[in-house]
């Protein structure tokens, strides 16, 4: 292999990455438009809908949401645009690497945040009322508010998520680990009620089931990050870096990264799809009392597919860096870390 | 064609896992790989995207995977895996706070000076700290790094301080609380619920029955039925390891010598430091596992005690020297021990709480919950100050806890793609196509794992393989284990693998942190003996399961959800244990008996006298019940001689046939779904052939099959309908007595109730008072034994009063008829008392642990004990199937 066509495979791999994960972000804005707000998509303003088994409103659009369905078409394409600028003219993979990394940090860090908010507020108003207070604290309306899952997901979880994203713009830490001691104290909370005040509720075992998914899911690309994911490392383990980073490129892109996008696709293509239904019918628990926010351990998928296609895509691109560092000065073996 | 695509998925996943990419996303991307492109294939070529399933289309089964992910915690089934991310917690809080380490170097120190004293004291840690962490590699490394310098320092043979550090690093595998135990607990369950539906299948189809008796049905398992199964086989490695260091060391001292520790072991500051190292852990472990197995605390509750629990000890180890270390500890335990005694004082439940005097119970408590839990917050926040402990024990156990549930996720996609090709089939194909029945088929599982241990960490295991091949395994009547043994049998296997050269990961894992002087081959001598004495494990487990099964066994028997004696599937056990009691207490029993005959029964009414007589003829009869049972028993064990051969012979070709049967029919689905005429004729061509092969198959019934089988069922069926004579006939005579029993007891109610009618009458005015009276009388009265007549005049007496008319004459007549009846009963059973009583009711306390121990509520603890073993043990069912 010649060194430039070698050259035209990084950029072209460049490329890929970089558009698989901007799409993957315009993928989910996109999806919460259409489903939410009736907007047509890429799919309906092209008019593919027959090939991909997707439906339009057999009244077609308002000129309003046309012409927004025009703006989600020129975004994807501008997406891909950009993703060729980078990968061909500034070609800038440690750059390029580094701003992946912050933003599936900042997907995690913002999830966190929001899972906290939500996940004591909600609790609180689930035992508020559980035990009848919510009226009086709240009055009529406000009782009502709490009790109803659409209005508690539309007026105080969605304000307490994007409060979330704002915190996480500030915070810095990898703040995603004190899931783990939340997770310890809320279980131990629920040790106490028991044992000693023998008072046992759903939604205590909701707060942890909530907490404890939200951890390992949003850990995941902080542990890719950390090469924390167990390897079979028989024969890895001996080999050059530049052949690890080859192996590596070749299982982010067969492997890591069709795992995220099939999360996303098949969670997400319809409006009855398996992350969509729950999400836009803030599914609640079966067992009544318990908190309200199973729809949002759906999204919990989405997080997770997010913020995995974008670390797997900083570690795509670290490994290229890898390969061509390598190559010029044939002699570094020093892993560079993402 | 789906065969293809299978050995695609396993070529695929064998190139992912050998590459090295994380095996998490290794066996999930595979799989969606081979999926999509069995999908483009059957699409370009049979212009069907779903041709090359085994049923449905790549997206019905690309779905399925990620519904499979949102399944590990969507659901409230699945929340025993809480508990990892707890026990995770406390392991790695153990280990970075060295309390781990203080804990193997003071019992070092205390057993040194016994011959092989060292190594001993790694096994015991090893056993007892490495459990909570579940990652293999992690707990070897630890142990090397802590106790293999230690070792060699004391001129320890480098062959038997590896291998003791190797094999104690694996140990704590199956040694409860591991969260492989866990997650071995939460596949098998569902494996359980599989193999469940299976077998009752197999039932329907072997016997044309729909439902099957619930005593076939297969025991399932839960995370803490897991660590108790797998408490007495980790003390029996424990204890082989142990015993096999301690003759080493007498033999060749040179090996394992003793190590004196410098100082005086009696001296206070030692025993204090002895103390300081050694109680608080084991206490903490034996909290956790203590409130498992009491079946106090579910698992999750305990492993968030054992977090708690290890972050308080952390809070004063880390301060180790300062004067106020101790100061949160303290504050803990002080205000744990006062809410224990505030709850023995006061009712604090805080729902049915009325009483003022425990309203202040409450608010005291409340105050000692706010001390634990400042203790607790003083614990952690010395843990956040110090060195940074708490941010690394948090990263540490996000890690790992994520580094679990991705590849436990990974894998439900993979197990998708394994069905969508049909790979259970092929699986379920071999393995019953293996001469031998259960025990082939599980000893090829088990060698297939062993290989698979030299690649695969426990949990890729755990999720990979159990899910396949634990439902067939589970479904064998022959064998008909249960889910806990299974699970560790396999637990052990893997550990075994981890442990063999040349690819076993532990020596990997040592191999990364011995010193340079330590060859290879030491390392390998030195795992031998420990691989043979898991291999005697292994053996001892595998032949004798109630080692595993018995704990479970007896937990449930006797935790307050226990089921009564009457339960379907103790019955078997019930009744050996009965017949034992009979064939060894004839004497007695007939004694007891005989004192109910010489009673005079002419003061009960007639059909009275004939219940009782009935009765005691019921309990003489029993021995011959008895001796009848277990003839038909000899009788069928002698008829299933010749059955059994044939049995299994008839039962495997039926199986064959029924294989055959679904293939035709998925033949004859792609029959009207395909247009081409070649391909219509090759599928007519096959189906014929199968035509062909099942009549082939059915001539090589035997003939006289049918005969056969409907005498061994018609002995099958005598034989069930002789124990439900038993059990009736002893449930009866034993309810009959305690009836008549009961009815003398009600002597004094009746007292009561004719003095009542007596003031009602005497008072002559009949009010609302009086009416009240009336009906709160007969509704006691209709609850007495042979009261119904009274309660009648009564309800009469009571109409009357309510029907507005003038009729207070016959309302006394109907008082005076109740009192006539009253009078009665009440004369016999005054005479009966006198003249019967205490015979009957010495029988009665008699018959509870014979005749009617099927009538009791509970088992008494006596009685758990002598059936847990039966019960614990696996019963052959597969003639009935």
């Amino acid at each position: 292999m010649t060194s430039t066509s070698k050259n035209n495979l990084f950029q072209l791999l460049h490329f890929v990455g970089l558009s698989s994960a901007i799409l993957s972000f315009l993928f989910v804005l996109n999806n919460f438009l259409i489903f939410i707000f009736g907007a047509p998509g890429l799919i309906n303003t092209v008019n593919l809908s027959n090939a991909f088994g997707t439906t339009s409103p057999a009244s077609g659009y308002s000129i309003g949401l046309f012409y927004f369905g025009i703006l989600q078409t020129v975004m994807i394409f501008a997406a891909l645009v950009f993703a060729g600028y980078c990968a061909l003219l500034k070609s800038d993979l440690q750059g390029d690497a580094r701003q992946l990394d912050w933003f599936s940090s900042y997907i995690v860090r913002a999830a966190f945040w929001a899972v906290l908010i939500v996940g004591i507020t909600d609790a609180t108003l689930s035992f508020l009322r559980v035990e009848g207070f919510h009226n009086y604290i709240f009055g009529e309306f406000g009782g009502a508010v709490i009790a109803l899952p659409s209005a508690r997901g539309l007026y105080i979880h969605i304000p307490l998520i994007i409060f979330g994203a704002l915190i996480a713009l500030r915070d810095k830490s990898v703040s995603l680990i004190w899931l783990t001691l939340l997770v310890v104290v809320a279980e131990f909370l629920i040790v106490i009620a028991r044992f000693i005040y023998g008072y046992e509720q759903t939604f205590m075992g909701d707060l942890v089931r909530f907490w404890y998914a939200a951890l390992f899911l949003f850990a995941s690309a902080y542990t890719l990050k950390e090469d924390g994911h167990v390897r079979v490392d028989v024969f890895y383990a001996g080999l050059k870096l530049r052949t690890k980073s080859i192996l590596n490129i070749i299982g982010t892109l067969f492997f890591g990264i069709p795992l995220c996008w099939l999360i996303l696709v098949r969670g997400m293509w319809k409006k009855t799809s398996l992350i969509n239904s729950p999400m836009l019918n803030f599914e609640t628990s079966m067992s009544g009392f318990g908190m309200y926010v199973k729809y949002l351990m759906a999204g919990f998928l989405v997080v997770f597919a997010l913020s995995m296609i974008f670390q797997f895509t900083a570690y795509l691109l670290q490994s290229i860096a890898n390969i061509e560092e390598n190559h010029s000065d044939d002699e570094s073996s020093e892993e560079v870390n993402v | 064609m789906e065969l293809f695509f299978l050995a695609l998925l396993f070529l695929l996943m064998m190139y992912a896992l050998g590459s090295g990419y994380p095996v998490a996303f290794a066996l999930p991307g595979s799989a969606i790989i081979t999926i999509i492109l069995a999908g483009m294939a059957g699409y370009l070529f049979e212009s069907d995207s779903g041709a090359y399933f085994i049923q449905g289309g790549p997206t019905e089964w690309l779905t399925a995977g990620v519904t499979n992910f949102r399944g590990i915690y969507w659901e409230v089934e699945r929340d025993t895996l809480i508990a990892i991310p707890l026990f995770i917690f406390m392991g790695i809080m153990l280990q970075r706070s060295k309390i781990a380490e203080d804990l193997l170097v003071t019992m070092a120190q205390l057993f040194g000076s016994v011959p092989g004293g060292l190594g001993i004291s790694v096994v015991f840690v090893g056993g007892l700290l490495a459990a909570t962490t579940g990652i293999v590699g992690a707990t070897v490394v630890a142990m090397g790094l802590i106790s293999l310098p230690a070792m060699l320092q004391n001129n320890y043979s480098k062959p038997l301080a590896t291998g003791t550090i190797c094999a104690s690093g694996t140990l704590g595998q199956i040694i409860p609380p591991s969260i492989v135990l866990i997650i071995l607990a939460d596949q098998l369950a569902s494996a359980a619920d599989q193999a469940a539906t299976a077998r009752k299948e197999l039932y329907k189809q072997a016997t044309g029955q729909f439902t099957m008796p619930s005593e076939f049905n297969i025991v399932s398992t839960s995370a803490g039925d897991m660590f108790l199964g797998a408490f007495l086989p980790g003390i029996l490695l424990v204890g082989l390891y142990m015993a096999y260091i301690l003759i080493a060391a007498l033999i060749r001292p040179s090996i394992a010598p003793a190590v004196h520790y410098d100082g005086k072991l009696l001296e206070r500051t030692f025993i204090f430091k002895v103390a300081l190292a050694l109680v608080p852990p084991l206490l903490l472990i034996f909290l956790v596992l203590g409130s498992i197995i009491a079946g106090i605390a579910t698992v999750n509750q305990a492993g968030a005690i054992g977090a708690i629990g290890a972050m308080v000890m952390a809070g004063y180890k880390l301060r180790e020297g300062s004067t106020r270390a101790f100061y949160p500890a303290i504050m803990t335990i002080l205000s744990l021990m006062s809410i224990w005694a505030i709850s023995s004082k006061f009712n604090l439940n805080i729902k049915t709480i009325t009483d003022l005097n425990d309203w202040y119970g409450l608010i005291l408590v409340t105050i000692a919950v706010v001390m634990l839990c400042t203790g607790i917050a003083w614990s952690g926040w010395r843990v956040f100050k110090t060195e940074n402990t708490l941010h690394d024990v948090m990263s540490e156990t996000a890690k790992t806890t994520s580094l679990v549930f991705i590849i436990l996720l990974g894998a439900a996609m993979l197990t998708a793609a394994f069905r969508a090709f049909g790979g259970e089939e092929v699986v379920k194909h071999f393995l019953s196509s293996l001469p031998g029945g259960f025990w082939s088929q599980f000893l090829v599982v088990m060698a297939v794992i062993f290989l698979l241990g030299f690649f695969l960490d426990f949990i890729e295991i755990a999720v990979v393989v159990v899910p396949i091949v634990a439902p067939i395994l589970l479904a064998d009547p022959s064998a008909n284990v249960t889910a806990v043994w299974l699970g560790v049998m396999i637990g052990l296997n893997i550990q075994t693998s981890f442990l063999t050269p040349p690819f076993g990961f532990a020596l990997f894992y040592l191999r990364g942190v011995a010193t340079k002087a330590v060859k290879t081959i030491d390392m390998y001598r030195g795992v031998v003996p420990f691989i043979a004495l898991q291999l005697i494990g292994l053996g001892i487990v595998g032949f004798n399961p109630n080692i595993v099964n018995f704990l479970p066994t007896i937990t449930f028997l006797s935790s307050e959800t226990a089921p009564p004696p009457k339960n379907p599937r103790l019955q078997i056990c019930l009744e050996n244990y009965q017949f034992e009691y009979y064939a060894k207490n004839e004497m007695l029993f007939l004694q007891h008996l005989n004192n109910l005959k010489t009673i005079n029964y002419e003061v009960l009414s007639r059909p009275q006298t004939k219940i009782i007589h009935a009765a005691i003829k019921d309990a003489e009869n029993i021995f011959s019940q008895i001796s009848a049972i277990q003839s038909i028993k000899i009788a069928m064990d002698i008829a299933a001689i010749d059955y059994i051969p044939i049995h299994t012979e008839v039962r495997s070709i039926e199986k064959t046939i029924r294989r055959y049967d679904a293939e035709i029919k998925k033949l004859r689905r792609d029959l009207r779904a395909t247009d081409s005429l070649a391909k219509r004729q090759n599928i007519t061509s096959d189906i014929a052939e199968l035509d062909v092969a099942i009549t082939q198959q059915k001539t090589l019934i035997p003939l006289d099959w049918k005969q056969t089988n409907k005498e061994f069922t018609t002995i099958t069926a005598q034989l069930q309908r002789e124990r439900q004579k038993f059990r009736r006939a002893s449930d009866r005579a034993y309810s009959d007595i305690l009836k008549l029993i009961q009815a003398i007891d009600e002597i004094a109610k009746l007292i009561e109730l004719d003095n009542k009618i007596h003031q009602i009458m005497k008072d002559g005015v009949f009010d609302d008072t009086s009416l009240k009276a009336i009906i709160s009388t007969a509704n006691v009265m209709d609850k007495i034994i042979g009261g119904t007549n009274a309660a009648n005049a009564l309800a009469n007496a009571r109409r009357l009063l309510e029907s507005d008319e003038d009729n207070l004459n016959a309302v006394q007549q109907e008082l005076k008829t109740a009192l006539r009846v009253i009078s009665e009963e009440l004369s016999w059973r005054q005479s009966a008392k006198t003249i019967m009583y205490d015979k009957l009711s010495n029988f009665e306390i008699f018959a509870r642990s014979n005749l009617g121990l099927r009538e009791q509520r509970h088992l008494t603890p006596n009685q758990v004990d002598a059936i847990a073993p039966c019960i614990a043990d696996h019963r052959n069912i597969s003639l009935y199937f």
